[in-house]
């Protein structure tokens, strides 16, 4: 029976793919701000960190407003960074929203990704609290407004003596003690974002933390353009003896007060439980039922202690431990409760003595043979191996364009002898469709495979393969044009070439040279 | 190339613009033209304490450390708000002490919606029961506010108790005249 959360996803796919292939369009898959959405949250939080303490050195908690204001007035810098501050604040969310969103589309939430998706829900939570207590800061309409909200929400709490919603009617002044912790907690909650980010990528190996130069200078500079010639504006000063007029609020932390004003806070409360238990409970709620990717297995009889795999692993599922056969030194060995079975161990291994069941090397060199036995002779002009999560999705079709589709669950997991047999047999070029770097599920699938096929990393694909008959193209799931265009681009690169020679009783090379010492982490 | 360099920097200005446009996005809480009177404020209220004796066993089961012939709680008195706009009551309610055993303060937070205009306000806060009210640390067994505000739209007048004065007062706008 199909299930809501994968009907869910398929949608969410369905947004996500032709916005992705526009990105790509107009800035390339290098800097598709869309790829890049975590790490563009994460250059935007140091933004935010940087021009912070500049505004910390201003701001009087005895003169809330006063001080703010006088800040909004300095033109040359005060203003600015203070709207720099505030919008890069803004980008930030809408950063981790698009992560978020990008996470649950691509069904990389569950299993060993369920620890970052919870973090990254916890950080998220962590950031719009930090904002609530900036917005209060400026102690405007809107920080009043914020100030008696929470102040609503806490008070249904049995946790504090007094109401801290007396604070807000106006009988005393407001006690400068309040100012000081909120601004304590706008100070600390940031301390707090840091060590989250850090559970977030810990079960990753090589975590990328900022987006590429030029899209980190791009963003940059449209928010402080933006910052320049339309600043932040600050609304009315919060008046406890008037109701407020229509003031500017900020709608990407203050997205919620229009469904909790009108609401008791306990209904608030039991709402905001409610959103945020389904949102953590994601990586429970999508992961499949009755399907268990399989994790990786080593065949201690073929591992010669490399440390290929151990080296490529995305997220540090294989260590190298010491062995007691008599043999090399290490042996790998895979930890399931970390492996997401990617399959990249399988590509990097030259013995082909790892990987998750059904996708190893011997595996993939088995389908591949069958394909081969399976081709028409008609077809043997080119093949085009596919990744099954994107590239145009073409991996669902027997052929595109004439050309026969052969798929694989990631193109970081494909064994490179799959390519020297294909050729070997008498295909005359391959055309392998990839997803952009940015995109992979696996992280670092297109990556490792640029490595083998052109680079020599383990394993690598043989010096006797000629490469002019390769060729790597990146689209991603709402490109089809893309490698259509693949397509035509290597059958006019064969055309050019002789006629390839076929080979009846091929042998693959299964040695393995050890990875040099220094290379290791 | 050039089509699409420009076509990129629109569309990222766009996305910039829509940033700061959601950014300001001007919103009350209340939109509608009404003025509010306030009732808000904190009183110590009137505290009896209710005594027992123990009886033999009863002191006996407890531990020898915390043996008392005469155990006694404390609870403070609920009061009786009432609030007559123009003669009508608008508030008739019981104020009970906060805290599970009803041992803590007396808080009033109430807000009335008004149209603007000139009101008869009267305000009475009575103890309810009977407890020593003489007692100058005690809130009194009966505060009055008895006024005529005149309020303006989105004005707010507070009536609260001032400790000092041992009166309800009136604070913020409202005019009396």
């Amino acid at each position: 029976m199909p299930r809501i959360s994968d009907a869910l996803q398929r949608c969410s796919r369905r947004v996500l793919a032709p916005l992705d292939a526009a990105c790509n369009r107009l800035y390339g898959w290098r800097h598709n701000p869309l790829y890049q959405s975590g790490t563009i949250a994460v250059a935007l939080l140091g933004v935010v960190l940087i021009t912070g303490v500049y505004l910390l050195f201003f701001y009087r908690i005895g003169e809330p407003y006063g001080s703010v204001a006088r800040l909004a007035d300095q033109r040359w810098l005060g203003g600015w960074i203070r709207s720099f501050h505030r919008y890069a604040s803004d980008a930030a969310v809408v950063a981790v929203a698009v992560h978020a969103f990008r996470m649950f589309a691509q069904d990389r939430s569950w299993g060993p990704r369920a620890l970052a998706w919870v973090s990254g829900l916890v950080l998220l939570f962590v950031v719009l609290v930090c904002g609530w207590t900036g917005y209060v800061m400026v102690w405007d309409a809107q920080g009043l407004t914020l100030a008696r909200e929470g102040a609503r929400f806490l008070d249904v709490l049995p946790l504090f003596s007094e109401p801290i919603g007396r604070s807000f009617v106006g009988d005393l002044e407001i006690p400068s003690a309040f100012f000081f912790l909120n601004l304590f907690l706008h100070v600390a909650l940031p301390v707090a974002v840091g060590l989250i980010l850090w559970v977030h990528v810990a079960r990753i190996a090589r975590p990328l933390l900022l987006p590429p130069r030029p899209l980190t200078w791009g963003v940059v500079l449209l928010l402080l353009a933006l910052s320049v010639f339309v600043p932040a504006s600050i609304g009315p000063e919060a008046d406890l003896f008037r109701v407020a007029e229509r003031a500017p609020f900020d709608w990407f932390f203050n997205f919620w007060l229009p469904f909790t004003r009108p609401l008791p806070a306990w209904l608030a409360w039991i709402g905001t439980i409610v959103v945020s238990t389904a949102l953590l409970a994601i990586p429970w709620i999508v992961k499949p039922r009755g399907v268990r990717r399989a994790p990786s297995v080593v065949d201690e009889r073929l591992c010669t202690g490399c440390r290929t795999c151990y080296l490529d692993c995305p997220y540090e599922a294989i260590s190298m431990v010491p062995r007691d056969d008599g043999r090399a030194e290490f042996v790998a060995r895979v930890d399931p409760a970390l492996c997401v079975s990617c399959g990249i161990c399988s590509g990097s291994c030259a013995p082909m003595g790892v990987g998750p069941r059904g996708r190893t090397g011997r595996d993939q060199l088995a389908g591949v043979k069958a394909f081969v036995a399976a081709l028409p002779a008609d077809h043997r002009a080119a093949v085009v191996i596919a990744c099954t999560h994107g590239a145009g999705r073409v991996s669902t079709e027997v052929a595109v364009a004439g050309v026969r589709v052969h798929d694989v669950d990631c193109l970081g997991n494909l064994h490179s002898s799959v390519i020297e047999y294909l050729l070997r047999s008498g295909v005359g070029g391959v055309l392998i469709a990839s997803c952009p770097p940015r995109d992979c599920r696996n992280r670092e699938g297109p990556k490792w495979l640029e490595q083998r096929m052109y680079f020599g990393r383990e394993a690598e694909l043989k010096q006797r393969v000629d490469r002019r008959r390769i060729l790597v193209v990146y689209a991603g799931e709402g490109e089809r044009g893309r490698v259509l265009d693949g397509v035509n681009v290597l059958h006019a690169r064969v055309a050019a070439l002789d006629q390839p020679g076929v080979e009846t009783d091929i042998e693959i090379d299964l040695e393995c040279e050890p990875v040099p010492e220094e290379v290791t982490p | 190339m050039i089509a699409r360099v420009i076509v990129g920097t629109l569309v990222a200005l766009a996305g910039t613009a829509s940033l700061a446009a959601l950014s300001h996005v001007p919103w009350a809480e209340d939109t509608a033209d009404h003025a509010l009177l306030r009732l808000a404020w904190r009183t110590r209220g009137v505290q009896v304490d209710e005594c027992r004796r123990l009886s033999p066993a009863e002191i006996a089961a407890l531990p020898a450390h915390m043996r008392r012939e005469e155990v006694c709680e404390g609870r403070v008195l609920p009061y009786g708000l009432e609030v007559r706009l123009d003669g009508a009551v608008v508030i008739d309610d019981t104020v009970r002490a906060a805290g599970a055993r009803a041992d803590r303060p007396l808080y009033v937070n109430r807000e009335i919606a008004l149209e603007p205009g000139t009101y008869h306000v009267d305000v009475r806060f009575r103890l309810l029961g009977a407890g020593n009210a003489n007692d100058e640390t005690a809130t009194p067994a009966s505060l009055t506010f008895t006024a005529t505000l005149t309020l303006a739209r989105k004005e707010i007048a507070l009536v609260t108790n001032d400790a000092d004065a041992r009166a309800l007062v009136l604070r913020g706008h409202g005019v009396v005249p």
